[in-house]
This record gives C-alpha cells, sequence and structure tokens, in this order.
C-alpha cells in the first residue's frame, strides 16, 4: 500500500465519460467494519478518560491540548478525576467539562482529541466518535 | 465529506478502503460511493447539483434521484458524509 494515493478516485488517464450505475433503492454500496470496542451506549456513558493518562499525571496540560512540563506558564494541572465518556461527548460538542473553567476545558478536550491508540482513555474516546454512538 | 486528514484511503482492485481515524471504523466502498465522495468534495452540494454533476462527469442513462438519495444515506449514516 505504500503507493496509495489518498485521493478518493484513482487517477485515470481518459477524459470519456464511463458509466456509472447509481444502483436500486435496496442495493448498498458500503460495508463497514468497526473494531471490537465499546458495543453499548451505556459503555459509552459510564467509560472514563482521565486527563492526563496516570502514566503522564506529574504533566501539565498546555492550551493546545499537549503535555507540558508542570508549572510551565499558561499550562493546566492535571484534572482531579477521570471525565464520564457522556460529559466528553459534551464537551466535543461545545460544551464544557464539569469542574472546569472555559479555558481548562478546551485545554482537557484539545489533549483527548490527541489520544492514541494505547494511551489510557484512547477506548472510551474512539467509542464516543461512533457515528451511532 | 469528511475531512481528507481524518481518512486513509487504500485502493483495492474493485473496492476502495476508506479507514475513518477518529472512528476506527473501515468502509468498503463501492461504485458509486467513492464517486459520489469525490464529486462532492469538502464543500459538498445540494442533491440536485450532485445529480447534475455526476450526469455530466459519468454516462447515468436515467438520473433516479431516489437511488442517489439511497446512496448518499448510506454515506451519511457511515459517518462518511454529513447533511448540512
Amino acid at each position: 500500500m505504500s503507493d496509495d494515493s489518498q485521493d478518493i478516485m484513482p487517477p485515470e488517464g481518459a477524459t470519456r465519460r464511463r458509466a456509472l450505475m447509481l444502483g436500486a433503492v435496496g442495493a448498498t454500496a458500503i460495508v463497514s467494519i468497526r473494531p471490537a470496542l465499546a458495543q453499548t451506549a451505556a459503555s459509552v456513558v459510564t467509560c472514563e478518560i482521565p486527563v492526563p493518562d496516570p502514566g503522564r499525571a506529574g504533566s501539565y496540560i498546555a492550551a493546545d491540548g499537549t503535555l507540558v512540563p508542570a508549572g510551565t506558564p499558561g499550562a493546566f494541572a492535571p484534572a482531579g478525576k477521570a471525565f464520564k465518556g457522556q460529559d466528553v461527548k459534551a464537551a466535543l460538542g461545545g460544551g464544557q467539562l464539569p469542574g472546569t473553567s472555559y479555558d481548562q476545558s478546551r485545554a482537557y478536550t484539545n489533549y483527548i482529541r490527541r489520544l492514541q491508540s494505547g494511551t489510557s482513555g484512547f477506548t472510551c474516546f474512539a467509542s464516543l466518535q461512533m457515528p451511532r454512538g | 465529506m469528511a475531512r481528507a486528514e481524518s481518512l486513509r484511503i487504500a485502493h483495492l482492485d474493485s473496492f476502495i478502503a476508506v479507514y475513518h481515524r477518529s472512528s476506527g471504523i473501515t468502509h468498503l466502498i463501492t461504485a458509486p460511493a467513492p464517486e459520489i465522495l469525490a464529486t462532492l468534495g469538502e464543500a459538498g452540494m445540494s442533491l440536485a447539483a450532485l445529480g447534475e454533476r455526476l450526469a455530466q462527469d459519468y454516462e447515468l442513462g436515467d438520473l433516479d434521484e431516489s437511488a442517489l438519495a439511497a446512496r448518499l444515506d448510506e454515506l451519511v449514516a457511515a459517518g462518511l458524509v454529513s447533511i448540512a
């Protein structure tokens, strides 16, 4: 896959129009493969995301969500406890995390948006992104 | 269409695999889904404008609006397209 174009359509040399079938109303052109993450709405509501990962508990959170040394000016101390999935989902949609100021909530949600696989809270965060919750 | 940087695309013969990073879901899509996504782009367009553009760019025969709407609904359900 090393030479994949990130364009949705592969490059075509010819300029003449090719046939395109839209298919019948009941047909489908998409099959979706979901990873084995939280399967139920209850799991999304009760899963938690610590800010930051317990392994980095000594770091502060900068406004852009990156982790910086404790005491860095303009950065925020770690959240006292992990946030619930439903609170994070609301914050990602424009709300504010409970018990935080506006700027603190922005920094924490930017941290959460940067979560990668392997970091505590990633599975919960990924579950919040599922189109059907 | 979802932001380009959130997607990883692989062309696989008759399918295109679209990995949507933020959800971790891989969608295997086949015609006309890729053509619709490419035509919509990130800016998007109305259903009527999409139909006209596809008819311009491809040999559609008779444009069936209900079939086009059904294909769009699948893309919306998959999370690859949002309704403005």
